[in-house]
């Protein structure tokens, strides 16, 4: 009962995160990319601060109680974006994208096997092995359209 | 050379990002989603100020010449983040991942095929469409 209702939230968050590059790509053109991401984040903050404000049911830890490493979240999307802003135009997009699929893909897995940083294990079994295989193509596959897209003729 | 250390660098930018939804799921079970979301966009926010105070040419002034739809990037940040936080707890980090780049690389299809978004028209991609089923199946054996 819960696991499509998730599926349909991932779906949804996926969705959400293209068309908001989409549009941050178009914007950070125009005004460069600290003052698109800056948006971004403001924006952001204002709106979960009221969010959270008016609809946060009462905890009993709070952002100021948990140990501060559990709060170096936006740390690591702050670095992403400087990482991509410099390798892009020396790499290219095809192989940057390529590279942080990878990443990503390799270190959930890993978090998930090992239960790092508090969340519960899930251990790399047969069926996962088969899906990091399908991954990897997949992967492939992404270079090769964003090859394509940056040299239609060839 | 240098290519390849950039790539490594990269990689481990993106390695990152699954450490962020791994801190928010945990955080968010211990303080509330929301508040986890919040200490994310709050963060960056903070830190990009300071960022932008200091970098050597900035054009603030030019986001508000911009149509008003190019700025609602920010109203979608945090559903992506809300999701991560929500979804990392019960269905682990990879799978998480995996889900959100299904939904990433179908939007990005359907975005270039039908040139939504202001975005130039594009056909259908064979190699992405392949792409796109190979992650709904590992999606399913995850």
């Amino acid at each position: 009962m819960l696991l499509p209702i998730v599926f349909a939230l991932l779906l949804a968050g996926g969705a959400v995160l293209a068309a908001q590059s989409s549009i941050n790509g178009r914007l950070g053109a125009h005004t460069g990319v600290l003052e698109s991401a800056w948006l971004t984040f403001a924006v952001g903050a204002v709106l979960t601060f009221l969010l959270m404000f008016f609809f946060e049911p009462s905890h009993e830890a709070t952002l100021f109680s948990v140990p501060k490493w559990q709060l170096t979240g936006a740390l690591f999307g702050v670095v992403y974006m400087l990482a991509i802003v410099f390798a892009v135009p020396r790499v290219g997009t095809a192989a940057a994208t390529v590279s942080v699929i990878s990443g990503q893909l390799l270190m959930s897995l890993l978090i998930d096997h090992f239960g790092w940083l508090n969340n519960a294990e899930r251990a790399l079994d047969g069926s996962r092995y088969v899906a990091m295989v399908l991954l990897l193509l997949a992967i492939v596959l992404i270079y090769l359209s964003h090859r394509r897209s940056v040299h239609p003729a060839s | 050379m240098q290519h390849a250390l950039i790539l490594l660098g990269v990689l481990i930018a993106g390695m990152g990002l699954s450490v962020e939804a791994g801190l928010l799921g945990p955080l968010g079970e211990q303080v509330g989603h929301l508040s986890a979301t919040l200490s994310i966009f709050m963060v960056g926010a903070l830190l990009l100020s300071l960022a932008l105070l200091f970098s050597p040419k900035r054009q603030l002034g030019a986001l508000f010449k911009q149509p008003r739809w190019l700025l609602t990037g920010g109203v979608l940040g945090p559903v992506y983040v809300i999701v991560l936080t929500l979804a990392t707890p019960l269905v682990g980090v990879g799978m998480t991942m995996v889900g959100i780049l299904c939904g990433q690389v179908a939007t990005s299809l359907a975005i270039d095929h039908f040139g939504w978004l202001g975005s130039e028209r594009r056909q259908v991609d064979g190699y992405r469409l392949g792409a796109l089923a190979m992650i709904l199946v590992a999606l399913w054996l995850m």
